[in-house]
């Protein structure tokens, strides 16, 4: 196996592994919802399924009640939400990568995960943005995500172009700063534990809160998004190779790094919202995709999103029904599945992680 | 296609590093620019390709203003062949070739039958056919200096900018490198280290020194013991090679 250069690359097998992915997500789906804390008849469920979308069958039986509400209110919306976060971070992770043109990136360097905590602290904390509806929280969340993003390309900006190592260094600025700001509103306010505790589950995701209402943003913004960089894929490779091969190759990168990312940060401060903070995903699908199918963005970009959508639908399934009776959060599941998938990366000497030779 | 450079004035950091230099390179001439460490031979080419401002002056095609192009409209007329080529992400050989196609194409175009017949093309010309499917970091610095030198050919140019690519070649990879880029007949522009890989190659050279041109003419004029003392402050000695009929520069040690 050749995994320096991806086992597959070259081979005109991508499209029918798109379709496969295509078809092994779709079947996850039908598969996952028949897991759950309730035993249900499986019949049951598809036939819930099938009134509720194509309004086939017995509405007495499956357009209401116990079982249909705990297909189509319970789980199904986590599932589909676990498609479109788990796609969103994919991707936004493929994204970051090229952006700061450091493999070791996720959807998370730029100090948006730290951002979004302390907009989340400060709402279950001091209630600041209950105005903003019944999720204010993740409202808040996602207005920390996308303004420490901007402080970053603000930050990387000032005096002068950002560089992708500019931008690593704002991001971890900007990190510390928000990291220290929740830090200390936690020491000093210790009014309740409760609420530290919510905080505390709030930083570890949960796919709990999904409503069809959300789920249809979420899946909208990751498709549409998905598509968008799948446009991008010449410029994004170029990004690899960095600025000054990339004028000489007739781009000047500086403004699409700024609207890639806007684009990006506005994926993951969407999935921060509907899900809170999930680590590791972002991180190791893009490395697990590019194993198999080389560096070029035109496979890299899709087909990351497929995994990444089909890995947390089952990361989800896996959290609610590992533990007896209760829920393990889903940050500290793909943590501990991907930390170690990540190390075993890092340690296999023919996969070039970058940093090798020179 | 000509190149020119006209009164080129550039700062780095606050510091003036080119003071007003002129260059001129005629179609299909292969004109040199040497002159020691510091004294804005890079600078000069970077201006010329466009990853550098000019902070006076300008750079000229066929007389066109580099400055009023668009990026992708001068990658179709300029390549780059530089020293620095390392990624932190592992490339195939082809798709490094491919990227030269990139001033040709669309945001949503695909690669087609054409640009792959490209870039089979330039690794045939470059001698690197028996590698395209090979990882590019898995190649030897010669090797890798190649499959550049063929997306710089993929890029179809009528113009090569050559910034000190041989500088960390052995000879045998520094000779074969000059010696495809000279059968290409194209409009090249080379920051050169060694004087006589200079006296080998070039039509035409320029001698800076201090951020300005010192001297500029044929390598016969340039290549005095006289010249080289004064820019380079070494002592040599300049025969012509009767095999070659090229001239030779012998240094000698200080005692």
């Amino acid at each position: 196996m050749d995994l320096k250069n991806g086992v597959f690359r070259g081979k005109p097998i991508y499209i029918l592994s798109v379709l496969l992915l295509l078809a092994v997500l779709i079947f996850s789906l039908l598969w996952a919802v028949t897991f759950g804390a309730v035993e249900l008849d499986v019949g049951d469920v598809y036939r819930v399924i099938l009134y509720k979308t194509l309004h086939i069958g017995d509405a007495e039986a499956h357009g209401s009640g116990s079982i249909s509400d705990i297909v189509w209110f319970i789980r199904l919306p986590r599932l589909v939400l676990a498609v479109g976060v788990g796609a969103a971070l994919a991707v936004s992770g493929v994204v970051m990568q090229a952006i700061v043109k450091n493999p070791l990136a996720d959807p998370y360097i730029l100090g948006v995960s730290s951002g979004a905590s302390l907009g989340a602290t400060v709402a279950i904390l001091f209630g600041v943005g209950a105005a903003l509806g019944e999720n204010y929280v993740g409202v808040m969340a996602f207005l920390g995500a996308f303004a420490s993003s901007l402080c970053v390309m603000l930050l990387a900006n000032a005096g002068g172009k950002a560089t992708s190592i500019k931008l690593i260094l704002s991001g971890t600025a900007v990190s510390s700063i928000c990291g220290a700001a929740s830090s200390f509103i936690l020491y000093v306010v210790n009014n309740s534990s409760n609420a530290i505790a919510a905080v505390g589950r709030w930083t570890m995701g949960s796919l709990a809160g999904a409503k069809w209402e959300t789920n249809l943003w979420m899946l909208i913004i990751a498709l549409g998004c998905t598509l968008f960089f799948l446009t991008q894929q010449r410029t994004l490779n170029l990004m690899l190779l960095g600025d000054e091969s990339a004028i000489t190759l007739g781009t000047d990168l500086h403004r699409w790094r700024i609207l890639y990312l806007l684009v990006a940060s506005l994926l993951i401060g969407f999935a921060v919202f509907n899900a809170g903070i999930i680590g590791f995903v972002g991180l190791v699908v893009p490395h697990v995709v590019r194993m198999l199918f080389g560096t070029d963005h035109k496979k890299l970009v899709p087909i990351s999103a497929l995994l990444g959508a089909i890995f947390l639908l089952w990361a989800d399934v896996a959290c609610r029904t590992l533990l007896d009776r209760t829920e393990l959060p889903i940050g500290i599941l793909t943590s501990m599945i991907g930390a170690p998938c990540f190390i075993y990366l890092m340690a296999r000497k023919r996969y070039g992680f970058g940093g090798g030779e020179n | 296609m000509k190149i020119e450079a006209k009164s080129v004035q550039a700062a780095l950091g606050g510091v003036d590093i080119l003071k007003g230099v002129d260059l001129e390179a005629p179609e299909g001439s292969f004109v040199g620019v040497i002159g020691p460490n510091g004294s804005g031979k890079s600078t000069l080419l970077k201006c010329i390709y466009r990853v550098l401002k000019p902070t006076g002056g300008g750079v000229y095609l066929d007389g066109q203003p580099l400055s009023r192009m668009k990026v992708r409209q001068s990658a179709r007329s300029v390549s780059v062949l530089a020293q620095h080529n390392y990624y932190n992400f592992e490339f195939g050989v082809r798709d490094v070739v491919l990227m030269g196609r990139a001033p040709y194409k669309r945001a949503m175009e695909r690669d087609n039958a054409e640009d792959y017949r490209i870039v089979d093309e330039a690794l045939e010309t470059v001698g690197m056919t028996a590698f395209r499917d090979r990882s590019f970091s898995t190649l030897s610095g010669g090797e890798q200096q190649r499959v550049i030198l063929a997306r710089a050919l993929a890029q179809q140019t009528p113009c090569l900018i050559l910034d000190e690519p041989t500088n960390h070649l052995d000879i045998k990879y520094q000779l074969q490198l000059m010696n495809i880029v000279k059968n290409l007949h194209r409009t090249v522009i080379s920051a050169v280290h060694d004087l006589n890989i200079a006296a080998l190659y070039c039509d035409y050279l320029y001698v800076m020194k201090d951020g300005a041109v010192f001297a500029s003419g044929p390598p016969e004029e340039i290549l005095t013991p006289a010249l080289i003392r004064a820019v380079y402050e070494v002592d040599c000695e300049v025969e012509r090679y009767r095999a070659t009929g090229k001239l030779h520069v012998i240094f000698f040690p200080e005692t």
